[in-house]
């Protein structure tokens, strides 16, 4: 008799002894920490398989009218590249998305890789939501830079990407840090400061979250290559590059049709 | 009673559960682009989400089991381990209250599955109360 409470007292703790390795199997599977390298790479497998789809039918799932009633954002656009090149990739950002910040690294590459060939076009569009109260002002001050130099534009573009951990989160003072990139990049400050508070940056701003509104992104970082929205699995650059190859290919097979990749419409 | 601690159990189940899955997510997520309908990422993302580079969905994790292993052991008869699930009950309800604040007003957006782990945490509470308000009756 005196056994029996005894075996049931250890009961539980052997069902939370079999939980506890239960709960560490599953977090050590999922997190990849054992065995389950096959099951990640199986998934990066899947991701990379999506980026190696071949360029048409990533064509075929674009939409497929082009938005010809779309205004056509700010004006002189902020663009690498050739303003005449046959393919425009045109990137709809917003400073304080964590995605932005990590496709910023493939869209430096892609502006790279093609230079000239390709015109590339960054539009601001700051997501009017809370946890992003920042954003607006963000795109504001990079329009501000530009106003100086457009060399210092893309400058302070990429300081705000690199550094967005820094100067995003709530607590931090993002306008000091922001002077601190403008004096790093070699920006006048009290202009910089100045153009800040006036109103032609914010109404290149507004410019191009009117033409974003008009394309319906509801989303950053969204990219359209030739007016043709790209899914976000392929903003990579594997992708990026088999969709600009393939419009590089359509617009030297078909010279007729060379220059539908403006986005000035 | 037993009854009210196989709830205590099933909650704190579900609870770890959805930790499990949020540990997982934190190491694991592909990132997804950020939309005008805030989400998951906003706050999974946020610099909330770790406290001393210890994901909070592992501290909820720990905290769920600790409360599954304290119910599991109230379950058969060990009065202590109910108090000390009480006292943890009251613990989460107040850290899960301050985790619905920051989504709501410091992030400014909401993630399902950390409302789900409110919910459960909740109801770990909500068990504890009527569980006390029974023995008083009871008593009485």
């Amino acid at each position: 008799m005196k056994n029996e409470p005894k075996k049931s007292s250890n009961v539980p703790y052997i069902i939370i002894g079999v939980v506890l390795i239960a709960v560490l199997g599953v977090v050590a599977l999922g997190t990849g920490l054992i065995g389950a390298g096959w099951w990640i790479s199986n998934k990066s497998q899947q991701t990379a398989n999506s980026a190696n789809r071949p360029a048409n039918s990533t064509a075929a799932a674009r939409t497929p009218q082009a938005p010809v009633n779309a205004p056509p954002g700010a004006q002189p656009p902020n663009l690498l590249g050739s303003p005449t090149a046959s393919v425009t990739v045109e990137e709809f950002a917003d400073f304080q998305c964590g995605s932005c910040a990590a496709a910023h690294p493939a869209m430096k590459e892609i502006q790279q890789v093609y230079g000239s060939r390709i015109k590339f076009i960054f539009r601001n569009y700051p997501l009017a939501i809370p946890a992003h109260a920042k954003a607006y002002d963000a795109a504001v001050a990079v329009e501000a830079a530009g106003m100086q130099d457009r060399n210092k534009f893309w400058a302070l573009q990429d300081q705000l990407f690199v550094n967005q951990a820094a100067w995003s989160p709530p607590s931090a003072n993002h306008r000091q840090l922001w002077l601190d990139y403008a004096t790093k990049i070699g920006l006048d400050t009290a202009r910089f400061q100045s153009d800040m508070a006036g109103i032609a940056a914010k109404t290149r701003v507004d410019q191009d979250l009117a033409r974003g509104k008009a394309l319906g992104v509801n989303s950053t970082p969204s990219i359209y290559i030739n007016n043709q929205p790209v899914p976000f699995p392929d903003v990579n650059v594997q992708s990026l590059r088999r969709i600009i190859d393939a419009e590089l290919q359509r617009a030297a097979s078909a010279p007729a049709n060379t220059g539908t990749g403006t986005n000035t419409k | 009673m037993p009854v009210l601690k196989i709830i205590a159990i099933a909650a704190a189940l579900a609870g770890l559960a959805d930790s499990v899955y949020l540990t997982i997510h934190h190491y694991t997520a592909e990132p997804v682009p950020c939309s005008i309908i805030s989400g998951c990422e906003t706050v999974l993302t946020s610099e909330y989400a770790e406290i001393g580079g210890v994901p909070l969905a592992a501290l909820g994790a720990a905290a769920y089991f600790a409360a599954f292993s304290l119910a599991l052991l109230a379950t058969f008869g060990n009065r202590t381990a109910w108090t000390l699930f009480g006292v943890q009950s009251i613990i989460m309800a107040a850290v899960t209250s301050w985790l619905l604040y920051l989504q709501a007003s410091v992030i400014g957006a909401f993630c399902q599955f950390c409302l789900i782990s409110a919910i459960t945490s909740f109801t770990l509470l909500i068990v504890y109360i009527i569980s006390m308000l029974l023995q008083r009756k009871k008593a009485i």
